[in-house]
């Protein structure tokens, strides 16, 4: 194991696929550096050298900081996953049908999917997902990801909610829809034959970042259960928003120190009131596997329950499809979370 | 070309110098495109993060279902295989044939494919055989191994608690080829046992006709032969054909490895015998068979429906 995790240190963490790729070419005369086809796709080029500007972040100049909160940059093979995600995800409605779809606030964009268990009285999981904040009102392709949880005994509700460019730049209006659908998952968890008192959430990406906002809400205020939320899974998402903010995202997200403070879920642990459970690949991009490590350590430190797991030798993307697979690293962890197995 | 002229030819491209095409020596491809065709790394960059990927799960996964049966089919040090006991009694059984390029890969790593079967009420045995350089470049020994595994399965089902009449095969690249020898295996000739021995075949990226491969860089290493082109090319034996198949490939393959499997998927067809043709929109070469671990990706809904063992 020592070995392996050397050589994913040394090899794999930076801009790899490229780099790596290019390094082996140099030294064996021996790969092609052709532009993808229609019918197939052959391997990218190296990046070419930079001269290091001014560091603005840990040992990050601007460019660093900007590529390591750009997914595209480390995960060259975003569109082949979009594509998988299409195929998979309507392979999947073929086979567990259509979710019921229910409003659960006034606004147009604040509706949810239901994708019910034949189980009653069956926990529930609430999933968030990501896209940059920008990216979303994602509707139906995430059938794949219910899939395996509803043959294992629980309802899988899929969050649709305002994207940060038609909230004028502003997060809040994303976070406020997040909470109000758990409230409204935990009132009506019965009606759908959910157990109120077994709702987890589940979180990537940005959607990590949400979820992680998500579970230091202050329940109370609003009348409900602090532990409202059993447990949670948050995969590959930001709780700090300090770096974030340095980064090219402040292009369109809209932040403030308000923002920054109040959506930062590292600097709430006292709100928290949730078992988690943390993942990241190490492919990601730096910043991304240290926002999870960084919290990780934070959120053990308070003396709260949290697991940290790491998926070897997968980007960022390639994390959330394991949680189609029960026995892949994302989906067992959910299993494992909410006390299921596999189906 | 030697390989000094392929390098310059490959660094001048890099640099942006475009490539004259040489004389075509398949279909409309030169003798570099073919290599290429052959070739994995030239269209699947991640191979070695995917390969990774295989050895860890692989690991966790015989920590959760315990170290497999060890059990030894022929004379020599290698002809072993791996049984993964799922708890049913008198179960189906998945014999799965790794891939590698004919020369690498063993049945160890390949634990992390087992679950979705013991899980579903299958065994599933994991084959371990000669490689080709092993083999001195002759894939007829290969072959001959995996035919009498799979035959060593059937007869000695009941030691593991299988069901041999209810055996499958599944194999993935080079073991997709080999899996194609395997379901078109003469087995009353060759072993004196009944004809439609194998029930059904999974069949992932693999090889269906030796020619183009003969003429590409694989015949490096692999001593092709007239009698091996003839006889373990299973598009040409599909007479001995008599089990269902599902045959798989990724978009993202070589081009290829993506015509082998859908010229073979036709000619099945062709003859009247029932094949299902599974097309990953997306996948290259490596990732198709993460798909096989997971009882809701492509290739592993399609092995449990093959199997009969499909709870949807």
């Amino acid at each position: 194991m020592g070995g392996t995790n050397r050589l994913f240190e040394t090899r794999l963490s930076r801009r790899t696929m490229f780099a790596g790729a290019a390094a082996g070419a140099a030294a064996a005369g021996a790969l092609a550096l052709t532009a993808g086809s229609a019918s197939a796709q052959r391997c990218a080029g190296p990046p070419p050298p930079r001269v290091k500007g001014p560091l603005v972040w840990l040992d990050m100049d601007q460019q660093d900081l900007d590529d390591a909160y750009d997914q595209s940059v480390y995960a060259w093979n975003q569109p082949n996953i979009a594509e998988r995600t299409r195929a998979n995800s309507e392979a999947a409605l073929k086979i567990i049908g259509k979710p019921e779809r229910v409003a659960y606030g006034p606004s147009e964009f604040e509706k949810l999917d239901i994708y019910r268990t034949k189980r009653a009285n069956a926990p529930v999981n609430i999933f968030v997902h990501g896209g940059a904040w920008r990216a979303g009102r994602s509707g139906g392709a995430r059938a794949h990801l219910a899939l395996p949880l509803v043959k294992a005994g629980a309802h899988f509700v899929g969050l649709d909610f305002i994207d940060v460019d038609a909230a004028g730049g502003s997060l809040f209006p994303m976070i406020e829809q997040i909470r109000r659908a758990v409230a409204w998952v935990h009132k009506n968890a019965a009606s759908f034959g959910g157990d109120p008192n077994a709702l987890y959430l589940t979180g990537h990406s940005s959607g990590g970042h949400l979820g992680g906002c998500v579970v230091i809400t202050d329940w109370a205020r609003e009348g409900l259960p602090l532990d409202i939320l059993k447990g949670a899974l948050l995969g590959s998402g930001m709780y700090d928003l300090k770096a974030p903010r340095l980064s090219k995202r402040g292009n369109y997200v809209h932040f403030t120190d308000e923002m920054e403070q109040e959506l930062s879920a590292q600097r709430h642990l006292d709100r928290l009131h949730t078992p988690l459970i943390l993942t990241h690949g190490t492919l990601e991009t730096p910043e991304f596997q240290r926002q999870t490590r960084d919290f990780y350590a934070a959120v053990k430190a308070a003396g709260k329950p949290v697991e940290l797991r790491v998926g070897q030798g997968y980007n960022h993307y390639e994390t959330q499809e394991t949680l189609a697979n029960p026995y892949g690293f994302m989906g067992s962890a959910l299993l494992d979370l909410m006390k299921l197995s596999a189906a | 070309m030697t390989t000094t002229d392929t390098a310059l030819a490959r660094e001048a491209e890099r640099k942006g110098t475009p490539r004259v095409k040489g004389p075509r020596v398949w279909l409309d491809l030169d003798q570099r495109e073919l290599d290429d065709a052959y070739d994995q790394s030239k269209y699947a960059a991640n191979r070695a993060q995917i390969q990774e990927r295989r050895l860890l799960s692989s690991e966790l996964a015989r920590a959760r279902l315990g170290e497999p049966m060890r059990l030894a089919y022929g004379a020599s040090e290698i002809e072993q295989l791996d049984v993964y006991r799922t708890k049913r009694a008198n179960a189906p059984i998945n014999v799965y044939v790794h891939g590698g390029a004919w020369r690498n890969g063993g049945a160890a790593e390949f634990a992390f494919l087992a679950e979705v079967f013991v899980n579903a009420g299958a065994h599933c045995v994991i084959l371990d055989f000669i490689n080709i350089d092993a083999a001195s470049g002759n894939l007829m020994m290969m072959a001959r191994q995996v035919r009498s595994a799979v035959a060593w399965v059937y007869k000695n089902a009941a030691r593991f608690g299988g069901d041999p009449s209810r055996l499958y095969v599944s194999g993935h690249s080079s073991g997709g080829h080999l899996g194609g020898c395997v379901a078109t295996t003469d087995w009353r000739r060759d072993f004196g046992l009944p004809a439609d021995l194998v029930k059904g075949a999974l069949l992932c990226s693999g090889m269906y006709d030796l020619k183009p491969v003969r003429l590409s860089a694989r015949s490096n290493y692999v001593k092709f032969t007239d009698e091996i082109e003839q006889e373990l090319s299973a598009i040409r034996h599909l007479d001995r054909l008599n089990c269902p198949l599902a045959l798989g490939y990724g978009t993202y393959e070589t081009p290829e490895f993506q015509r082998q499997t859908r010229d073979f998927h036709a000619a099945v067809a062709a003859a009247g015998k029932p094949a299902k043709l599974l097309v990953g929109e997306g996948y290259n070469h490596f990732e198709m068979l993460e798909t096989l671990a997971n009882p809701y990706g492509l290739l592993g809904r399609a092995a449990l429906e093959l199997m009969e063992l499909d709870r949807n």
